[in-house]
């Protein structure tokens, strides 16, 4: 509709490219989320792979999110990540708090990571938290709050990806860091400047209303 | 050219946020997490780790930086322990107390059986590096898995 298409290469890389949730049907998604993650703990443990696949979708990202913080390579974090997994797969009937199976998993993928760092024979500083981002240690220092954004932050990635092209490519210039001017965008979206204030009060709006977002609190 | 409301402005920097900010995890490690059930052993003791060199302060002192050279593991459950030592994917290990066994050596490739012999000696070449565990059947204890490790 914008003619758009072809100038898309000017728009910086990264965002636009979300990938929408897939796998689980509807139906069985509801189920799962509707199971604590009490239940879905002891479901596993007496043998239901699907409780298992909901705890693995559910904290998957933040036992990657620990293991990165550690500035492991992508080979490492996997095999933290793969290590952590494993453990809690012998570990399920075990659990004396599978409520707090987040923090269980934060610890169990910390400790392993910690000792790959020593492996690695990295320079150890004798405080070893100088290695962990002191910006963002939520993942570890309390990962329920930590969950809750991140779910929140899912759901936002979701309904942005449920816009339509032309509000997707115009909200991601908007975000641009260093800012693009409205001259910009006009050109590159090849609309008049006077539209792009209206356009993206309808597109956050689109956004705001959003399915995904139901239910989710601002 | 028209400011965007309050609400306009907290929302696009919600939405920067939730795409720049979070690191999912890749596709493939949550996939191989999935898959990580089909290790689950039933009827099996945990053996936890007791001692890993790597983490001994007297041992690091004296090794070489880089980490090459044997690494000493040891997994305790009540009725057996697991001594063993991985050096470039070599694995030489000991039953305690010494007797002979079924070694299963569980790691991110597959698993390969090995025997332990009547004094409790078993090896194991070719072992990845990467997540890494051992099931031990003996006819004296209940059988063993030893707590997964990154080797």
């Amino acid at each position: 509709m914008w003619g758009a298409a072809d100038r898309v290469a000017h728009v910086p890389p990264g965002p636009l490219r979300v990938r929408c949730p897939v796998a689980l049907n509807p139906s069985t998604m509801w189920r799962m989320s509707e199971m604590t993650v009490t239940e879905l703990v002891h479901a596993a443990a007496a043998g239901d792979s699907g409780a298992w696949n909901a705890l693995v979708t559910r904290f998957s990202g933040l036992v990657w999110s620990v293991a990165r913080q550690h500035r492991l390579s992508d080979a490492d974090a996997g095999d933290v990540c793969q290590a952590t997994w494993l453990r809690l797969v012998e570990n399920l009937g075990a659990l004396r708090e599978p409520e707090a199976i987040g923090g269980w998993l934060a610890t169990t993928v910390r400790r392993e990571s910690l000792r790959v760092i020593k492996h690695s024979g990295r320079q150890i500083p004798t405080d070893i938290e100088s290695q962990i981002d002191v910006c963002d240690d939520t993942a570890t220092t309390d990962p329920d709050r930590y969950l809750i954004a991140a779910e929140r932050q899912a759901a936002m990635r979701t309904a942005f990806a449920s816009l339509g092209e032309a509000c997707r490519t115009l909200l991601t210039l908007l975000n641009s860091d260093p800012p693009v001017s409205y001259a910009e965008i006009s050109a590159t979206l090849d609309m008049p400047v006077g539209s792009i204030g209206p356009t993206r009060a309808r597109c956050l709006d689109r956004l705001r209303k959003s399915p995904a977002l139901a239910g989710i609190t601002a | 050219m028209d400011q965007p409301s309050e609400q306009d402005v907290q929302l696009l920097s919600e939405l920067s946020a939730a795409l720049q900010g979070y690191d999912a995890a890749p596709e493939s490690v949550t996939d191989a997490a999935k898959a990580a059930f089909a290790w689950r052993t039933i009827d099996a003791e945990l053996a936890a780790l007791s001692y890993d060199s790597f983490l001994d302060d007297k041992e690091l002192a004296g090794v070489r930086s880089g980490g090459e050279g044997a690494r000493m593991l040891t997994f305790e459950s009540a009725d057996l322990t697991v001594e063993i030592e991985v050096e470039q994917g070599r694995v030489l290990g000991q039953l305690v107390p010494a007797q002979a066994g079924e070694v299963q050596v569980r790691h991110s490739g597959g698993s390969v059986t090995v025997q332990a012999d009547e004094r409790g000696r078993f090896s194991c070449d070719g072992v990845p590096r990467g997540p890494f565990s051992l099931r031990c059947v003996t006819s004296t204890a209940t059988p063993i898995v030893t707590d997964w490790i990154v080797l």
